[in-house]
């Protein structure tokens, strides 16, 4: 089943060319678009939610053409904007109540779904004051919750960490993962720090200046490598001339060593060493690839 | 030795918390509770085994009932539906409803004066048993000042907070068009300005049906007062909200549109006085009406309707009715292109 799909998107501008050729396929879960800045992921969502038209190419949400269902594809998609979009003399109740108005619903059935998304989203009793003084962290769920004031079927959400300090950012994306399983709504999330993604995403979209870099699963991306990362309190040198004594391939890496894994025996000798050094093992991990790597290596998958 | 603990690989279930400490622990809350309340599962996640063994799965004792999320099955109404929402919220703003009890002062005390000579009329008339001291369609001229106040106070609040805070991306992202938007913006204010002036309008009414002073009543006064209350709000509400929506910021918009009332008045006042003391009463006419409140009263209810001049003089005869009507149809249309003008522009940022 797809929920958004792309072919050869292309988005010029009297200047830059926003998005260039861009072909990705997106199915229900959630979905992490990932980007630096200027990437084009905002441009991707206008164009997704029918406000911008395509230089070329064609693009579908929900099994809609933009370009002439635009309309009906704004009913059935929330969208939480990068930017402030909330009025400071409204409570976040009024504005969802709102909101959820605008896109459709009759006045007491919105009432009623503002309750329920506020709660979702975690707020409580400040809901019924003006949003003007609220902290980042409510402003950002606020923003959240009127993305999910109608009960899309999808909803985009911008750069929805921007400016969390890290316990809000865990709050953040803890919550967008529950959008996207226990919700059951599909979730297309940008990002320009790969690490979070990583946490809560079913599949990861890469753009770099309008190009796709890569579309995959996060199984792939996070595949287990054919190493071990081993950490040790103190002697990592020692321990790691005498693997290499031992015939192994030792890599250091910051703190850590990564050791590759030859035969089921590199662990043994691993455990040997570090035990006839006498060092405090700190811990020892699979090695995994990480989002990052993406951009570090040329993407050859 | 065995392989390392790893739930990571499961396909659809990438982890949750935090593992940047390293520790392949499960330390998964608890994953999303199958209860009650899921009544519909829209799309298939895939969401295979269940959550990870060892992660306890009951919910905290201390939180009373967690229904979970809820889908939404009833009615989707549609564009007419969101922009009738919008032009209700809206004109709630206009007078402060639903906001802190700051912003209700303003309108509602312009309000309050506008009732002033209702209620000194009404007293006056149950005293001495006599016509209304003040005439049914020369209320709004002689009340222009309050009303161009409020129009300057308040038709910066239906566009420049939008602007300023980013809204208006947010109702582009819904079903409602641009045109929509800005219909619904100029029809709040509108039906603002229409019910300051015709709420005053209608208590003297009833307040002389009641009294029933001698005479008959004055009830085409009474409904040609109401049809000019009509197209002085559509005209003013169209140049009130066009003056303000060039700016963010609301005291700039205040400042604008108050700037254009004053202006015209003036120059209409100014220009006006010097002709008459020419002796040119006909240029004269055509001076006052410079002023929008007599371009109004002088094209629908001296022109079309036929009540008597409100102005201090005349106003312009003959074929100068259908000029002034064209004036007023002109200065809406200029005033709408201009909002959609400067519509289109801001929703291409």
């Amino acid at each position: 089943m797809t929920i958004l799909a792309t072919e050869g998107l292309t988005r010029r501008f009297p200047r830059v060319t926003a998005l260039d050729g861009l072909t990705v396929d997106v199915g229900p879960g959630v979905t992490g678009l990932v980007g630096a800045n200027g990437a084009g992921k905002s441009t991707l969502i206008k164009i997704l939610l029918g406000l911008l038209a395509p230089s070329a190419g064609r693009a579908e949400v929900l099994g809609m053409d933009v370009t002439t269902r635009g309309a009906e594809i704004r009913g059935a998609v929330g969208y939480m904007p990068e930017h402030d979009c909330l009025p400071p003399d409204l409570s976040a109740t009024e504005f969802t109540v709102h909101m959820g108005q605008m896109a459709g619903l009759p006045r007491t059935a919105a009432r009623e779904r503002a309750a329920d998304v506020l709660r979702h989203v975690g707020l409580y009793e400040e809901r019924y004051r003006a949003m003007g003084g609220y902290s980042t962290g409510m402003k950002q769920r606020v923003k959240l919750a009127q993305a999910l004031a109608h009960d899309p079927r999808l909803v985009f959400l911008d750069e929805p960490t921007n400016g969390l300090d890290p316990q809000g950012r865990d709050e953040m994306l803890a919550l967008i993962r529950r959008i996207g399983t226990e919700f059951g709504i599909s979730v297309l999330v940008t990002s320009h720090l790969l690490g979070e993604l990583e946490r809560i995403c079913d599949h990861v979209i890469v753009i770099d200046g309008g190009r796709l870099l890569r579309s995959s699963p996060i199984s792939d991306f996070t595949q287990t490598t054919r190493t071990v990362v081993v950490e040790v309190e103190e002697g990592r040198d020692a321990l790691a001339a005498r693997l290499t004594e031992l015939g192994e391939t030792v890599t250091p890496h910051g703190r850590t060593l990564l050791v590759d894994i030859r035969t089921p025996e590199t662990f043994d000798t691993l455990r040997d060493a570090v035990c006839d050094l006498d060092l405090h093992l700190v811990r020892m991990e699979q090695g995994r690839q990480r989002i990052e790597d993406v951009f570090r290596e040329p993407a050859d998958a | 030795m065995p392989d390392l603990p790893d739930d990571r690989d499961r396909p659809g279930t990438p982890d949750l918390p935090d593992d940047r400490n390293g520790f392949d622990t499960p330390s998964r809350p608890a994953g999303p509770p199958a209860g009650p309340g899921r009544t519909r599962e829209r799309t298939a996640v895939p969401e295979t085994p269940p959550a990870p063994s060892g992660a306890p799965s009951a919910a905290p004792a201390g939180v009373i009932h967690d229904i979970g999320y809820r889908h939404y099955d009833g009615v989707r109404l549609g564009r007419a539906h969101a922009a009738g929402a919008l032009t209700l919220h809206t004109l709630r703003g206009v007078f402060g409803l639903g906001r802190p009890a700051r912003s209700k002062i303003i309108p509602f005390a312009l309000a309050t004066i506008m009732m002033f000579p209702t209620v000194v009329s009404i007293g006056v008339m149950a005293l001495i048993k006599r016509d209304p001291i003040i005439s049914y369609t020369g209320y709004a001229v002689t009340m222009q000042v309050v009303l161009a106040i409020f129009l300057a106070a308040q038709s910066p609040y239906t566009v420049a907070p939008d602007l300023r805070f980013r809204v208006l991306p947010l109702y582009l992202s819904r079903p409602v068009r641009l045109l929509d938007y800005v219909g619904a913006k100029v029809a709040a204010m509108t039906a603002a300005m229409f019910l300051v002036l015709a709420v005053p309008l209608t208590v003297l009414f009833v307040g002389e049906l009641v009294i029933d002073p001698p005479g008959p009543a004055h009830t085409s006064d009474y409904l040609t007062a109401l049809a000019g209350a009509v197209v002085l709000a559509v005209t003013l509400s169209c140049l009130g909200v066009a003056i303000a929506s060039f700016t963010p910021r609301r005291g700039l918009g205040v400042a604008a549109v108050i700037a254009f009332y004053l202006l015209t008045s003036a120059v209409s006042g100014a220009l006006a006085a010097m002709l008459e003391s020419v002796n040119d009463y006909t240029a004269a006419a055509w001076a006052w009406v410079i002023n929008p409140f007599f371009l109004v009263d002088a094209a629908v209810q001296v022109g079309l309707l036929g009540a008597k001049a409100s102005g201090p003089t005349t106003y312009p005869a003959g074929a100068g009715v259908v000029v002034t009507i064209l004036a007023v149809v002109a200065l809406i249309a200029l005033s709408v292109t201009a909002l959609i003008l400067r519509y289109r522009k801001a929703a291409s940022r």
